[in-house]
């Protein structure tokens, strides 16, 4: 098949003023009847024009342009078509074209049919109008078609575009230009682009549906954030609609596993394209050379499978037993029921241990629920969270601890996984027992047994006894057994006790050798005092302990006791099950950070926060990425009852060491940025057990849960913009001190970057308001009272000033302190 | 038709030896004929010929006793068809115990084995055995018990067969079913036989507790926490409840030959017996050969722990634990004196470090390590076991279990933080026992070895203190609590040295221990007199704790210790040298029970014959 987006492209160009008359208005069902012989002469002279004229683009020429579009953009958003400069440049128009088909080569086969689309209904909306409007109409259309096809448009502009445009024209382009971006860009958009999809009118979602169902087949981790997402952000409608959705029907489409990768084994050997199954419109993108090289791993696999193993022959006819399509993605039935299996095991574990009264029966339970669940792995099972593609293979259950929470039991679990090519073509590892020590001896080591069974059956003859327990080992256990013999106590050689006696022994001296009392004792000490970091064990707070292990130590701790530690691909994750909360405003949170982050980091404001990755499992259930080596501040001082500032001295040694001085940069690094993340976004409920500090001396902000218009139990606690204690300003180096005003200094650069990218930051929440009965959009205002805190209309100077008040109130703040004194009394944080 | 068991049994025991040889033939082909039938379609068929082969094999041999095996197994089957005659027996049983078939006529072939194993009372004079030895049924049973529906059905009779066969002719031939055991490594399975063992153990607690619930006014009946409720201590009753000698067994074997088996024992189970309706948990693998790892399961199915709040996970371990401290509670009766003695020595397996791997990795565990709780149980045992009818034997075990605890903790620098105070008082207390009762306790035992041992135990604190005390202070602790006691230890070191300079026989044992003595006394005669003289200085009559560790802490350095050679080594334990004619012992009397219990079990298959005669 030709795709002549050629033509279809210059068409919907031209569509406005001179196609109209003759073009159908309705998109026509077979797509290369679009232009009519006449019209499609024409309008490929436009074209070769172009191309004949302006062989070489000017880029200064076209970005140019596209920045009077940006312009023009504004007037396109309220809807009023009427534009003054009705200037129609064709030259540029038909350049513009040009150069969008250089960039892109090989558009979806969608496009074409959605422009004529698009074209038609800008066309049926301005139809009615005068000549002149039309042509203005047109112009302006094209404009906007240009700033689409610039190297300026980026998905946060796609988004925008699909969000604030209410031409279908423009929401079906956009639809079908979300397949050039790349994957992870647009999976950052992914909550705002479903939330359109399941509560915006019917044309935001037909744009949208045949990106993700695109996306779908081809990855399986997508299909699952999907379907969570999906079902999470729905339950906010009315029970009644939500079972009619599109949101719920896309989510069932999506579990019933009609998106299988398109890939299917049969067609695999000749490595022809795929039968278009009629849902999937990108069969033909520029990201078909992707999936073919999906295609051609897995045909490599698959092939050599097939050799071995003949039973898999017959893949087509649906294999319902397990044990045949163990490995196998393409044959098993339903491909995401492990993994909802394995997110719903997590989910139940949490709902059960929360019946427990006591921290302890808790983490008992978990960990003995966790051996349970050990047995059923590895399976192809992955981890949402982590971003790269792997198998479960192992959860090391004693690792996992219950975190604090009233009521609630959300707790942290490691999980020990294989690294893989593709998730999907590679097989599911091997199970190693979990007691196999080493490799054990196997039946075919045991040749005695063979020739006993001779022997016995001739004769009953009397052999050589076998319970000698030297024997019963295998030969490389001997040399370990006789770690107790003295000779080879000289290997241990980290005991210097242990040392003096080796010697005597190997001399066999009889000459005592005296030792001093007082040695023994010093040693004892000055050993206990060699690890004084680890916190102790407090039964009432299990996690304390296991954050505040060095994320490495624990690794290589993991590792070793792992049946699986000897592979080169072992990996560890770990990662917080969240059952009994909505996830919903903390995958918003995570999001705006992310933006924050790249905004500051594009700008080159060296602010320092740490967004934390959330999978939304339901309305009342998640995952979170835990951060890595960071413990709270109220576990920080509860352990070390000690200021944070002598804290940070013990940790990281006296005021002037470089080890304090980067920590001490890295504080205010990240107190900067989250002081400016908790204005903007009005984060409450700001007690110590919320801020972590991590090894390096940076704060992280966890929990979300009060953010823009919510604020806990509306006490009217906290009515400062951050929170600033004077600990906080202790460790910075007082008020007076150089680093408060880098503190101060970062804020402003902060604020006025965020400022200048305003748009991007709000769009996120903007979008995720539609159809949400978050408390964070509680009231009317949540956006108008996001937008005010940009202060878009205040100069540089007197955004310093309003930092500068900002710091002052949050210092002077009585409320941040009576809040603490609040949280003590009620949950006992410090 | 029917088959009348009890006449039949009657009839060849009725018979006498020359009769019966007369009807050799009948039998032999009566033998032949039920192994055939094994093979038949018919369910009611095989079942007849199972009991039948049952009372066959009884028959004979409660007529011969005395008769070598040999003379049985021509009896059965005829020499030159006794080979083939139970190589299709083994293979019959075999695939009837792999098969898919009725439960019960799998539990009436595990009947049949356990007649077959225990007709004599000697298992290692059962000639017929060593058939069984060459045609396998070892993967036979460990498919029973990887399987959670068979196992809960057969896992009982399974573990015993099993730690049967493996007792079989041990020390003399190379039995198969050993060397299969100690390489057994599938999870699924090892599990599986851990928790048939641990249902029933906890089944016994469960009855004892019952018991002696029943016995109290309810004053002290509160077990309240896992660990510390394991130790009841008033012994004042003995609620006797049959132990079970033939589970112990199993888990020795279990222990002693399979070292992947101690991962088992930390294994997490909820709480069996408690639970109405035991939900077995753990997973249904298919069972691989040996060697290979069974194929993953793709799909996670969801088995779910029986959900009950006050259901307390357990593991194997803690219910043996319970099991241990109620057995030691009362060692006069000799069955359970021998319960006792196993435990213990299950214990000392478990307590050697090479087994040890996992325990290590457990120091992370959220409460008390395990290793506490078996530490606690030692105290318990030494302080509720000092009578006139020592259990020397007993107590020896109970020090090595310590004493290889501590090598382990000083080898790989565990710092448990555990309250050694308890154990040292009981220690010295033993001490004190030992010297009060020196002359009744000489006639019978050689009391230094275990003093030996015990103040061997306190030169481990005092040398290698360092490195597996959890801080310094308790290595102070130490130290006040020899001063405190110090008078235990003069009378010891003069009891010891009287008996060293007389030429009596005790004489090097003695002079041992005096020699083991010279650190302790070094540090009674260093800090006594800096005490005195502090108390003497502040005018204090009676120095208080703090003030004696004061001293102590400011004296160490002028304290010198001998450093003594092989503190921190032992014997390893080795079954057959020392342990033989214990359990030559122990599986005689398991056969006997075991035997006892079948007759009258295999005899009432009426609710067999109902089941099938329905399909019919």
């Amino acid at each position: 098949m030709k795709f002549p987006h050629l033509e279809a492209r210059s068409l919907a160009v031209a569509m406005g003023d001179t196609v109209v008359e003759t073009a159908p208005l309705k998109p026509t069902s077979e797509p290369t009847s679009g232009p009519p012989g006449n019209n499609g002469g024409s309008l490929l002279s436009v074209i070769t024009e172009g191309v004949g004229e302006l062989s070489v683009i000017d880029p200064e020429v076209a970005q140019k342009a596209c920045q009077e579009v940006l312009e023009k953009v504004k007037l396109l958003h309220g809807g009023v078509a009427v534009s003054s400069r009705g200037t129609p440049l064709e030259l540029v128009n038909g350049d513009g074209v040009d150069s969008e088909i250089r960039c892109l080569d090989d558009p979806p086969a969608q496009i074409r049919e959605e422009e004529d689309e698009m074209g038609a209904a800008v066309a049926s909306g301005t139809a009615k109008g005068a000549r002149r409007r039309r042509q203005n109409n047109s112009a302006k259309q094209s404009w906007l078609l240009r700033l689409f096809e610039s190297k300026l448009f980026d998905i946060s502009m796609a988004i925008s575009y699909l969000y604030n445009s209410k031409e279908p024209g423009v929401q079906a382009y956009i639809g079908n230009r979300l397949f050039c971006f790349r994957n992870e860009d647009v999976d950052f958009y992914l909550p705002q682009l479903l939330n359109m999809y399941i509560h915006m009118d019917e044309d935001v979602g037909d744009a949208i549906k045949p990106y993700i169902v695109h996306r779908c087949r081809q990855s399986i981790n997508f299909s699952l954030q999907c379907a969570l997402l999906l079902g999470a952000y729905s339950s906010d409608m009315h029970i009644s609609t939500q079972r009619h959705s599109r949101g719920t029907k896309l989510r069932k489409l999506i579990l019933s596993d009609e998106l299988k990768p398109a890939h299917r084994k049969r067609e695999l050997p000749s490595l022809s394209p795929a039968p278009d199954t009629g849902l999937s419109p990108s069969k033909r993108t520029h990201q078909r050379s992707k999936s073919d090289a999906t295609a051609s791993i897995s045909l490599s696999s698959n092939l050599k499978r097939t050799a071995s193993n003949p039973k898999v022959e017959n893949e087509d006819e649906e294999l319902s037993s397990s044990t045949e399509s163990i490995d196998n993605s393409f044959s098993s039935p339903v491909r995401l029921a492990p993994e909802r299996e394995f997110i719903k095991s997590l989910m139940a574990i949490g709902k059960r241990l929360a019946t427990l009264p006591t921290k302890e029966q808790k983490t008992q339970r978990l960990i003995s629920e966790l051996s349970l669940l050990n047995h059923k792995l590895p399976a192809r099972v992955w981890l949402p969270t982590a971003g790269f593609d792997h198998h479960v293979v192992r959860v090391p259950h004693t690792q996992a601890v219950v975190l604090n929470s009233k009521d609630k039991a959300p707790y942290l679990i490691y999980v020990e996984v294989l690294e893989c090519e593709n998730f999907d073509t590679t097989s599911v590892p091997a199970r190693i027992p979990e007691n196999r020590i080493r490799s054990t001896r196997s039946v075919e080591n045991l040749p005695e047994c063979g020739i006993t069974h001779e022997q016995r059956a001739g004769s009953f003859s009397t052999v050589p006894n076998y319970d000698n327990d030297d024997e019963a080992w295998s030969v490389d256990d001997i040399g370990e057994l006789q770690v107790e013999l003295p000779e080879v106590h000289t290997n241990s050689c980290d005991n210097i006790s242990q040392f003096s006696v080796d010697s005597i022994t190997s001399q066999e001296s009889k000459e005592p050798v005296f030792i001093a009392a007082g040695d023994i004792r010093r040693r004892l000490s000055e050993q206990l005092a060699h690890t004084p970091t680890a916190f102790k064990r407090d039964p009432e707070d299990p996690s304390a302990v296991a954050l505040k292990e060095p994320w490495q130590e624990k690794v290589r701790r993991i590792r070793e006791g792992s049946p699986y530690g000897h592979l080169p691909n072992w990996r560890l994750l770990s990662v917080i099950v969240k059952c009994g909360d909505d996830l919903r405003q903390e995958l918003l949170a995570f999001q705006v950070l992310k933006q924050l982050q790249s905004i500051w980091e594009q700008e080159r404001v060296p602010l320092w926060i740490k967004p934390y990755k959330i999978l939304v499992i339901s309305a009342d259930s998640g995952m979170i990425e835990p951060v890595v080596n960071a413990v709270s501040i109220h576990q920080v001082k509860k352990q070390s009852q000690l200021s944070l500032l002598d804290y940070f001295l013990q940790e990281h040694g006296s005021y002037t060491t470089e080890a304090f001085l980067s920590a001490q940069r890295n504080f205010v690094q990240s107190c900067a940025g989250y002081c400016l993340v908790c204005y903007l976004l009005q984060v409450k409920d700001r007690h110590n057990g919320n801020i972590l500090l991590d090894a390096e001396g940076h704060i992280i902000h966890i929990d979300f849960g009060f953010i823009l218009s919510s604020s806990p139990r509306n006490l009217g606690f906290e009515t400062s913009a951050f929170k600033l204690t004077t600990e906080f300003v202790d460790v910075m180096g007082g008020l007076d001190g150089d680093m408060f005003n880098y503190y101060k200094m970062l804020m402003l650069q902060g604020l006025i970057a965020a400022r200048k990218h305003m748009d991007k930051v709000v769009q996120i929440v903007e979008i995720m308001q539609q159809g949400s009965q978050l408390p964070c959009f509680h009231g009317s205002s949540t956006i108008r009272n996001l937008k005010e805190r940009f202060h878009m209309s205040m100069t540089e100077e007197q955004l310093q000033l309003l930092v500068e008040q900002m710091v002052d109130g949050s210092m002077r703040s009585i409320t941040t302190k009576l809040y603490d004194g609040f949280q003590y009394l009620t949950n006992g944080i410090m | 038709m029917k088959v009348n068991l009890e006449y039949l049994e009657g009839k060849l025991e009725s018979l006498d030896g020359e009769e019966l040889m007369k009807i050799k033939d009948n039998i032999n082909c009566l033998f032949q004929h039920c192994i055939q039938a094994l093979g038949e379609e018919h369910p009611i068929r095989v079942v007849n010929a199972l009991q039948t082969l049952c009372a066959l094999i009884r028959g004979v041999h409660q007529k011969n006793k005395s008769t070598s095996g040999f003379d049985i197994i021509n009896m059965l089957m005829g020499f030159d068809k006794a080979e083939l005659c139970m190589k299709n027996l083994m293979e019959s049983l075999d695939s009837l115990l792999c098969a898919e078939g009725s439960e019960s006529l799998k539990s009436l072939c595990l009947k049949l084995l356990l007649c077959l194993v225990t007709v004599t009372d000697n298992i290692s004079q059962n000639t017929i055995l060593e058939y069984v030895m060459i045609n396998s049924i070892f993967e036979a049973i460990l498919q029973i018990l990887s399987h959670p529906p068979s196992r809960r059905e057969h896992g009982y009779d399974a573990v015993v067969l099993l730690a049967l066969l493996v007792n079989y002719r041990k020390y003399e031939s190379v039995n198969p079913y050993i060397v299969k055991l100690s390489i057994v490594d599938d999870e699924a399975t090892l599990n599986g036989m851990g928790l048939v063992i641990a249902q029933a153990l906890s089944e016994y607690n469960r009855q004892y507790k019952d018991k002696e619930e029943e016995h109290q006014s309810g004053f002290f009946s509160a077990l309240t926490n896992m660990v510390g409720s394991m130790f009841i201590a008033d012994a004042h009753e003995k609620i006797s409840v049959q132990t079970n000698e033939a589970i112990l067994l199993a888990l020795y074997e279990a222990v002693h030959l399979n070292r992947n088996f101690i991962t088992v024992l930390a294994q997490s189970h909820p709480e069996m017996g408690l639970v109405t309706t035991p939900v077995s948990p753990a997973p249904t693998t298919p069972v691989t050969p040996l060697g290979t790892t069974p194929p993953s399961s793709d799909v996670i199915s969801s088995v779910e722990l029986p959900l009950d709040a006050d259901v307390q996970t357990s593991n194997l371990l803690i219910t043996f634990l319970k099991y241990s401290s109620i057995v030691m509670q009362d060692t006069k009766d000799e069955h359970r004196l021998h319960s006792g003695k196993l435990c213990l020595i299950i214990l000392t397996c478990i307590a050697e470090p090479m087994r040890h791997r996992k325990k290590a990795a457990d120091k992370n565990l959220p409460c008390r390590p395990l290793v506490c709780a078996v530490l606690d149980l030692m105290v318990e045992f030494i302080v509720t076991h000092m009578m006139k009818e020592f259990p020397m034997d007993l107590y020896i075990r109970c020090i090595q279990v310590v004493h290889k605890l501590l090598c382990y903790q000083k080898k790989c620098r565990v710092r448990l933080h555990y309250t050694w105070r308890e154990l040292w008082s009981a220690l010295i207390n033993l001490l004190k026992f030992l010297m009060s009762n020196e002359t009744v306790l000489l006639a019978k035992h050689n009391i230094f070895t275990l003093a030996l041992m015990i103040v061997n135990l306190f030169n481990m604190f005092i040398t290698y203190g360092d490195t597996f005390l959890p801080t310094p202070s308790s290595y102070d602790e130490l130290y006040y609590e020899i001063i405190r006691m110090h008078q235990s230890f003069d009378n010891l070191y003069s009891m010891v040295l009287r008996l060293s300079t007389n030429a009596g026989q005790w004489k090097e044992a003695a002079s041992k221990v005096t020699h083991a003595l010279v650190n302790i006394r070094a540090i009674i005669n260093h800090f006594n007199p800096k005490i005195e003289s502090y108390a003497a200085v502040n005018h204090i009559s009676q120095l208080s704790e703090e003030q004696v560790l004061e001293v102590v802490r400011a004296n160490y350095d002028t304290l010198t210790l001998k450093l003594q050679d092989g503190l921190d080594q032992y014997e390893r334990y080795s079954e057959q040298h020392k342990e033989a004619a214990f359990f030559k012992e122990l599986v005689r009397s398991i056969s006997t029970n075991v035997r006892r219990n079948l007759a009258f079990h295999t005899l009432s298959q009426e609710v067999l014959l109902k089941e099938f005669s329905t399909i019919s």
